[in-house]
């Protein structure tokens, strides 16, 4: 057995736990009386550890401990939470994180030690333990002789189980070479996740001393974690008892180890009272006495230096430690984990039968000859149904929420603002606005990037904000939500603004513009200038942000994804940038359209609506054609000049127009034909062809043909 | 018989697709491609580089259609019944379609029929001798390379 194939499960809860820590201790810090959240961290901590000496990653087992026995004192109120030991706790998350890093590079946890990190959480527990020494001295040899009296009634269940007559005759044998036998019955935590690993972790452990003859149940079950908490075995070994008992009560999360030397004759005899299972437990324990050991090995102690205060302080709290771990337990989600490149062969799949489907459909439609027929209709009608929901489904899977990427954002911003020393707050809504994962997967750089800056460059200093009239701690805000088919992320803050004038000057003065230029540039230009490589504001730089590799490349990963980022900024009020994702990355519902004897396609979720206008109500405003529709200035744009193709006719007397959206700004996209909609395949044009962007895509019509897929946020 | 072919064998053999491009035969390394199409309706990309004639769909995948007589500065391209697209496998960049006036044979070239090409462009990295025929090799990187 091999503890390799728990390590995909092992990274993903770390993680989560260690988000959950981070979200914990964060809120601890606001309400530091909470006893709940107490106890949420003190579950974390505690499986977290679990976890970690299941898999014999011992440096990190070792910190979670001494982490674990921090709250364990915070729980029991003798440390009051402050704010510098908040600061040592995200310093240990951060060095757990740092184990989970090396983990997932090279299956190992590294050599770091973090001796400092461990040294000092061990200060705090003295310092807080320094009042009552002597008591607690007192309370931890009371203990195991507490314990070794509750233990060595009905333990043992290696007697329970019956030894056919082949396993006696090796137990025999060996007894007579000169080997002893232990007999041994382990109790794995309830809690336990990977108890078949534990149970292996044990074998290996004693096996360094012996062998192993008999296992109850068999170790086929235990492999296959077949058993409930505990399980028993038959050893020999020329090592003395007490060496191979310590190895297997050294393995993390075991409950308690009851074992001790038996003699062949008390085995058999054993056996032969089979019925009498009460009687004779209490016999064999009279029998062997001076050689039986038994100890309450509470969860994970291993570390002889952090002593009794992890320890239950009697044998009744051990258990009911015990039920509230059970009640903790988390409710297992009915979900399966899939490789998400199954996911992509799925998709594939789907967008090749809406391909076919399409092309039913305009089989339908033009030769009716043939088809002229109500029940094919319908079956078409239903197919397209059952497509369109299939669809659905299948995006839907590829769906997850952006939370599990925002959601490390407040402790970033908690150490920013210590680093920086400024008062700020970081207000999120609609973390659980869903994205396709893998632009989920590549949207966390970017924000955090955005939220940096706004940190750094955004907020004023805080006396700066005093003089200005404005609350002291500034406010930084991420907000998610849905528009048609983008999702939008904003994120901002309420400082200084962006310096327009200080932009044109260091454009200027760095080459990128010249004075004309500049001159004749609108402030939002100025703006985007922002968006260049190279461009950085910060008037010195730190290690937050101002390396000058930072707005374009969020620009540039945002582009990739086929989304985009605009600023808007008042002077004195804030800046807000604006992300706009696709919902989608793969079939949209389209607008197809003819532009002389083009097809093309406009996603349904851009536009706003269509409009015929009539030539004569055309106006211009600074030479650039526009029209006037419910009381707003809309500007046109004659999408056969874009697009280089010959116009249609004559003039006509009237043009179709639809018009579309992006954030606040609208324009009309004057086209020849509308053909209708459509529910598109996205294809990528492939890497030889570059166009500016104005095309997004192509797709393939029902019956073969090809259409280009306009991007409308590039043409506005 | 049998010990000559074994000989050619050693002197590594490369297969080549003969077309026609204009008056010239030029030979395309037969690894190079995926597939041999006749002409079809290729849909013009607007704002696209003036040597891709635009995109055409094959089995349910966009493949980019280039012109390679306009990549070569040759006179712009007359389809006839004779006209191929040549469908291009590159791991790089993916698939690419190039325009050919016809596809005439397969041939075996040695590595002696074959002569380095002498700086005479850099579309073409040999020259190779068949039956009387020269057939100027096309070096595909070149032709894919971005040319402004």
């Amino acid at each position: 057995m091999d503890v390799s194939q728990y390590l995909e499960i092992f990274i993903d809860e770390t993680s989560e736990h260690l988000q959950t820590l981070s979200d914990c201790i964060m809120e601890l810090e606001k309400e530091p009386e909470n006893m709940d959240v107490i106890n949420e961290i003190f579950r974390a901590a505690h499986s977290l550890k679990g976890m970690a000496g299941t898999m014999g990653f011992k440096r990190m087992q070792h910190l979670t401990h001494d982490m674990e026995n921090v709250f364990q004192e915070v729980r029991s109120d003798k440390i009051k939470v402050n704010s510098a030991m908040i600061d040592l706790l995200f310093k240990c998350l951060d060095a757990i994180d740092g184990y989970l890093e090396n983990v997932k590079a090279s299956s190992d946890e590294g050599t770091e030690d973090n001796e400092i990190i461990i040294r000092e959480l061990n200060d705090f527990i003295a310092a807080a333990n320094g009042e009552q020494p002597a008591e607690k001295a007192g309370k931890k040899e009371a203990q195991p002789a507490a314990a070794a009296a509750e233990g060595s009634t009905g333990r043992k269940k290696y007697f329970d189980f019956d030894v056919d007559d082949a396993d006696k005759e090796k137990l025999k044998t060996e007894e007579e070479n000169g080997q002893h036998i232990y007999g041994m019955t382990v109790y794995i935590q309830k809690e336990c996740l990977l108890k078949a690993a534990r149970a292996f972790l044990v074998f290996k452990a004693v096996e360094e001393f012996g062998q192993i003859l008999i296992y109850n149940p068999t170790s086929q079950e235990i492999e296959d974690e077949h058993f409930d908490c505990d399980f028993s075995f038959f050893m020999v070994s020329e090592e003395p008892f007490e060496k191979v008992f310590d190895a297997a009560k050294s393995v993390s999360e075991i409950e308690e180890v009851v074992g001790e030397e038996v003699k062949y004759e008390t085995l058999a005899a054993k056996q032969e009272k089979a019925e009498a299972e009460a009687a004779a437990t209490a016999a064999a324990a009279a029998a062997v006495v001076p050689e039986t050991a038994v100890a309450a090995v509470e969860k994970t102690a291993v570390t002889p230096e952090t002593p009794a205060a992890v320890l239950p302080k009697s044998p009744s709290s051990a258990s009911s430690g015990g039920k509230k771990q059970t009640v903790a337990k988390p409710v297992t989600n009915r979900t399966v984990r899939v490789d998400i490149e199954k996911l992509d062969a799925l998709m594939n799949q789907v967008s090749e039968l809406i391909i076919a489907k399409n092309s039913l459909v305009s089989i339908s439609e033009t030769e009716s000859g043939d088809f002229h027929n109500q029940s094919f209709h319908e079956q078409i009608e239903g197919l397209e149904r059952i497509t369109t929901s299939l669809h659905e489904s299948v995006m839907k899977v590829r769906m997850v929420p952006i939370e599990s990427v925002v959601n490390k954002f407040p402790r970033m911003i908690r150490d920013l603002a210590r680093k920086l020393d400024k008062k700020m707050e970081l207000y999120m809504t609609g973390e659980d606005t869903e994205l396709d994962r893998t632009v989920v997967d590549q949207i966390g750089d970017p924000l955090q990037h955005l939220l940096r800056n706004s940190a750094d460059h955004g907020l004023e200093d805080n006396d700066v904000r005093l003089e200005m009239g404005k609350p002291e701690v500034g406010s930084i805000f991420l907000k998610a939500f849905q528009e048609g088919n983008n999702v939008i992320i904003e994120v901002g803050d309420d400082g200084s603004g962006i310096d327009v004038d200080a932009v044109r000057e260091k454009a200027i003065e760095r080459g990128v513009i010249t004075d004309e230029q500049a001159e004749s540039m609108s402030q939002k230009e100025i703006i985007n200038l922002l968006f260049l490589p190279s461009f950085s504001m910060a008037k010195k730089i730190t290690d937050i942000s101002g390396r000058g590799v930072g707005l374009d490349v969020v620009k540039s990963n945002i582009e990739a994804l086929g989304g985009d980022v605009e600023v808007k900024t008042e002077r004195g009020e804030g800046t807000t940038f604006t992300v706009r994702l696709p919902l989608t990355l793969a079939i949209i519902q389209a607008l197809m359209v003819e532009i002389g004897e083009e097809k093309y396609a406009i996603a349904i979720g851009s536009i706003s609506n269509i409009e015929d206008i009539p030539v004569k109500d055309i106006k211009y405003v600074e030479a650039q054609e526009v029209i006037h529709l419910r009381g707003k200035v809309i500007p046109l744009i004659r999408l056969n000049q874009v697009l280089d193709t010959e116009p249609k006719e004559e003039e006509p007397t009237s043009l179709t127009v639809v018009i579309v959206q992006k954030g606040d700004s609208q324009a009309g996209l004057v086209v020849d034909e509308l053909m209708g909609q459509q529910e598109i395949v996205i294809k990528s044009l492939g890497k030889y062809i570059n166009n500016n962007k104005i095309i997004s895509g192509a797709t393939i019509l029902g019956d073969g043909e090809v259409a280009l897929i306009l991007d409308v946020n590039v043409l506005m | 018989m049998a010990n000559n072919s074994l000989e050619l064998i050693e002197k590594e053999i490369k297969q080549y697709i003969v077309v026609m491009v204009g008056s010239e035969q030029y030979g395309i390394d037969i690894r190079y491609i995926d597939n041999i199409v006749r002409m079809q309706k290729i849909t013009r990309v607007p704002k696209a580089q003036y040597y891709f004639k635009g995109i055409i769909s094959l089995r349910g995948e966009i493949i980019p259609v280039m012109s390679i007589r306009r990549k070569m500065n040759l006179d712009d391209d007359v389809f006839t019944n004779a006209s191929r697209i040549i469908i291009l496998k590159l791991e790089e960049k993916g698939s690419l379609g190039i325009i050919v006036d016809e596809v005439k044979e397969v041939v075996n070239l040695s590595e002696d029929e074959i002569e380095k090409a002498s700086g005479k462009g850099n579309f073409i990295n040999g020259i190779g001798k068949h039956e009387n025929d020269l057939i100027s090799l096309l070096e595909i990187h070149a032709i894919v390379e971005e040319t402004f």
